[in-house]
């Protein structure tokens, strides 16, 4: 039987102590060198990869299973099997799934010369792994089974053979990639209310001890409201590929955006909203409900094109959320407390201001092009500095001395009660 | 004062809270959308359509006259069968004979159809207010009456002692004892009530009268104007949903605040 290893070079390397560790310096990376072509596609200055399907589906291919995907992967492989109280994944498996990774973005990226059939079998096996490798810790309490993540994982893994079906039959692969953002959401939503208890109950805990006149207040992620978000976005997503540009699909877009902000209900504990994380997250909904709004004005309306609403989804929401997950988990995760430096709320303002941006530049009579590079701009920067100041957490070894994916160890080599991500 | 201090301070959050009523009526567009897609816009108009309709009614003025017309049909009878249903319901609950009396006679006016008393209403009122007023009125009434007889016949024996042997004063007796509870049965017939008085008051007006919200469907369903109908049913629904959740929900929530576990 084959047995994974890592390569003698990288044993015991820092970047490898823990699965976020190289998946989340992969997304770092990604979301730079991705956002930095393409804007430099649009202005004139290269030409792209030669890809299956053309520069398009390139841009949104890649930023999903790309950027996404890497996301998803380190956080997954971190967070599961700490919230279902299983061994930490092992360090060749993740390895050699980042090796799939980086296999599937060449295979991809170079799919004009060598066919869709390698960057197909990359792209699914990676795809396809995290589930399947998951099943088992997913269901291993009979009590507490973890559907939704296996459901949201299933149906990334879904588009992922959906998009390369068609590629390989020569049809217009599209759909399968706005699909894949309707799966990415509704994992974003399983994840950010594990994440928000943690985060928001402290914040309250925080303004309690600040102020002891205040009410005490408990932060409850409640499930039906989770889920009937995740109901409608799962509608939506079905009717865009069945019935694309039509108006059912408006409705459900604007159901989608009612949801989220019904989610909100449970969000608004008074002025412990305003600190700096559970901001962050709280603003995260906020972008994904106005890019559900903005999408079902323009089926309905035709108040302004798809791709504001979209972007508003993918730069807004999905890039803010990405940017939360791998500060909070990803620092919580190599023994450090959350980063209370200016970079931080710093580059979130501006994950925002890139996603409003990109929605202006879809409103009639405003320059398309100038807000375009603006809001790219915008992200570039974000993620440049994120990637700048978290990226030496990622690749340097624990200062607390730890070894693996622990939360911050005291003197006494506990772990501590800084948030975590699961 | 205090009452509306409380439901001023909460307003936020409880309209704030209607965006989860938002997504479910959304989805119901959505199906609404799929069906007149299905079907075609003369069977069933789309729901932009139907709006484009209600804003030209709108713009006419129509829409604001005729709402108007039988929105006061529709509570005028309702107000009688609160006031009557009400206080006939708080006289019989307090006998036992009375209310073993009323039972069967409630029984009656609660199997009896609405259209058979419009039928009666039409030949005692003619095409006047009177008919769908009358209309309303009856078929609310034992609504009401019913649930008044049931608040009183439950009041708490053991509470009412207890406020007896502490010589509560007679207005806090009333205030706190027996209205809180009256009102928890009270209030949802009167919800239910005021339901009922919006569809009957257009069954009436549609058969038996010249103008309000009823006759103007029966002019757009004269014409085949499958918008224009959609159009005045989403306004009366509209309407309705307005009246629950903006006035009545918040009443309720406040008045059943003694409820909730300290």
């Amino acid at each position: 039987m084959l047995k994974l290893a890592v390569p003698a070079r990288w044993q015991g390397a820092p970047w490898l102590l823990c699965a976020f560790r190289p998946f989340f310096l992969a997304t770092l990376a990604s979301a730079v060198l991705l956002i930095g072509l393409w804007l430099g596609y649009l202005r004139g200055l290269w030409p792209l990869p030669t890809a299956l399907g053309g520069p398009l589906v390139w841009h949104a291919h890649e930023l999903l299973f790309g950027f996404g995907l890497a996301a998803v992967a380190g956080f997954v492989l971190t967070a599961v099997p700490e919230f279902t109280r299983t061994a930490p994944v092992g360090r060749p498996l993740f390895f050699w799934l980042l090796v799939l990774w980086l296999l599937a973005r060449a295979s991809f990226w170079l799919s004009g010369l060598l066919g869709p059939w390698p960057a197909a079998l990359c792209n699914v096996g990676l795809a396809l792994a995290l589930p399947l490798l998951l099943a088992r810790r997913l269901f291993a309490e009979p009590s507490r089974r973890q559907w939704a993540f296996a459901a949201g994982l299933l149906s990334f893994a879904l588009t992922a053979i959906g998009f390369y079906s068609d590629l390989l039959q020569g049809l217009p692969p599209m759909r399968w990639l706005h699909a894949g953002i309707g799966a990415m959401l509704a994992l974003v939503l399983i994840a950010l209310s594990r994440i928000s208890m943690r985060i928001v109950n402290d914040a309250l805990e925080a303004r309690q001890a600040d102020d002891p006149q205040d009410e005490p207040r408990v932060y409850r992620a409640l499930p039906p409201r989770r889920n009937l978000a995740i109901f409608c976005i799962a509608l939506y997503t079905l009717a865009e590929f069945l019935l694309p540009g039509a108006r059912v699909g408006g409705w459900l877009a604007l159901a989608c955006a009612a949801a989220l902000f019904n989610i909100l209900n449970d969000w608004h504990v008074g002025r412990a909203l305003f600190s700096r994380w559970a901001l962050s997250l709280y603003l995260i909904y906020w972008l994904m409900a106005l890019g559900y709004a903005a999408l079902g004005a323009a089926l309905l309306w035709q108040a302004l094109p798809m791709s504001a609403g979209r972007h508003l989804l993918t730069l807004g929401g999905m890039g803010l959320s990405v940017f939360a997950v791998l500060n909070i988990a990803g620092r919580t995760h190599s023994g450090e407390e959350l980063d209370p430096r200016a970079w931080v709320p710093t580059s979130a303002a501006l994950l925002v201001a890139g996603a409003l941006l990109r929605l202006a530049a879809g409103l009639p009579g405003w320059p398309y092009g100038t807000l375009i590079v603006a809001s790219g701009l915008a992200w570039l920067i974000a993620f440049g500095l994120t990637g700048y100041h978290l990226g030496a957490v990622f690749i340097r070894p624990r200062r607390d001395g730890g070894l693996g994916c622990e939360e911050p160890l005291d003197a006494h080599g506990e772990e501590g009660t800084a948030p975590r991500c699961g | 004062m205090r009452l509306l201090r409380t439901l001023l301070g909460d307003w936020p959050a409880y309209l704030w809270s209607g965006w989860g009523a938002l997504a479910s009526l959304l989805l119901l567009f959505a199906g609404w959308q799929l069906a007149a897609e299905h079907y075609g816009s003369l069977v069933l108009a789309q729901p932009l359509e139907a709006f484009a309709s209600l804003g030209r009614f709108w713009a006419e003025g129509s829409a604001v006259q005729e709402l108007a017309i039988t929105g006061r049909r529709a509570l005028s009878g309702l107000a009688l069968a609160l006031l009557i249903g009400s206080a006939l319901g708080l006289a019989a609950g307090v006998s036992m004979t009375a209310s073993m009396m009323s039972r069967p006679l409630v029984t009656v006016l609660l199997g009896m159809p609405p259209i058979a008393w419009l039928v009666l209403a039409m030949l005692w009122f003619g095409a006047s207010d009177g008919t769908p007023v009358f209309t309303v009125f009856v078929a609310a009434f034992p609504v009401v009456f019913i649930g008044a007889l049931q608040g009183t016949r439950t009041l708490d024996g053991q509470l009412r002692e207890m406020a007896r042997t502490l010589h509560l004063p007679p207005h806090l007796m009333v205030l706190d004892v027996y209205l809180p509870h009256l009102f928890s049965y009270l209030f949802p017939a009167w919800v239910a009530a005021l339901g009922m008085s919006w569809k009957i008051v257009i069954m009436a007006e549609l058969l038996a009268s010249q103008d309000g919200v009823g006759a103007a469907l029966a002019i757009t369903r004269s014409h085949l104007d499958s918008a224009g109908t959609l159009a005045w049913v989403s306004a009366v629904v509209g309407l309705l949903l307005a009246i629950e959740y903006l006035l009545l929900e918040p009443l309720k929530r406040e008045v059943e605040r003694w409820r909730e576990p300290s």
